[in-house]
């Protein structure tokens, strides 16, 4: 089974993130890796994505003749995704448990599993399929 | 240039979709087959993927052992993400018009939708070496 692990926050936590230290950004960073490297040894790992900054995040749409509309205004409590994984599991404990993990990942002077992990499984194909 | 299309929705999203006619269903499913038989076509497809209902997604940290802490409570104003495209492309212009594409997928009686998508570049590094 696929599992979606999400990383997710608002624009406040990024202000958050950009602050950090370079030390406390590259050991969060290697922890990432390492995570990734145990994640493809143990043929758990299908992908991982980062994503640009909320600034750079654009609403879109269709208008009446079909070109787009965009706006940038978000709501001040939008989540915005980070990066995610997705992962190849036997059952959804185990998504939960490398979810843990990556909770646990080294943050800017602050103790670890402080950041929440949303885990969803993938379905395959669109959605709206599975109706 | 990598781009995320993001299509988010609120935790009945599903339940409003599901409860459309089946033939408004029907014909939404052929409309998104052909969108990505077209990115397919134009070299623009990356990858896609849709997730379960937002009743399955957990929320999770780890404790201070590093064992899972689940959870499945959010706030009632949480948007979750309900599917995405990647997609290659020269401009975030052209990312924009296929947002449009698929934002005009039809609903009731075959009606553009016209729903929103997030829009957003992937990075090519991890998300913590953003910024």
């Amino acid at each position: 089974m696929k599992y979606m692990l999400l990383m997710q926050g608002t624009k406040a936590d990024f202000e958050w993130y950009a602050k950090w230290s370079k030390e406390d950004l590259m050991a969060n960073m290697n922890f990432m890796r390492t995570l990734s490297k145990e994640l493809k040894d143990a043929g758990q790992f299908v992908e991982t994505r980062g994503l640009a900054w909320p600034s750079e995040a654009k609403l879109v749409r269709a208008g009446k003749d079909g070109a787009p509309i965009t706006d940038g205004v978000f709501p001040e409590s939008k989540e915005f995704l980070a990066g995610y994984w997705i992962v190849e599991v036997a059952s959804a404990e185990e998504a939960y448990k490398i979810a843990a993990r990556l909770s646990a990942a080294p943050g800017g002077g602050k103790d670890r599993g402080t950041m929440p992990i949303e885990v969803r499984p993938v379905t395959s194909g669109m959605p709206e399929e599975k109706l | 240039m990598k781009y995320i299309m993001m299509m988010h929705c609120p935790k009945t999203g599903y339940e409003s979709f599901g409860s459309m006619p089946k033939e408004d269903i029907r014909r939404h499913h052929e409309f998104m087959h052909s969108f990505n038989k077209k990115l397919q076509q134009a070299g623009e497809w990356v990858s896609a993927e849709g997730l379960a209902t937002p009743q399955s997604a957990k929320r999770v940290r780890a404790r201070e052992d590093g064992t899972p802490d689940t959870d499945g409570v959010f706030p009632e104003s949480k948007e979750f993400l309900a599917g995405y495209w990647i997609v290659e492309v020269k401009s975030p212009e052209r990312a924009y018009e296929l947002a449009a594409q698929a934002s005009a997928a039809p609903g009731v009686g075959g009606k553009p939708m016209n729903m929103w998508l997030e829009v957003r570049e992937v990075l090519c590094a991890p998300p913590e070496q953003a910024g």
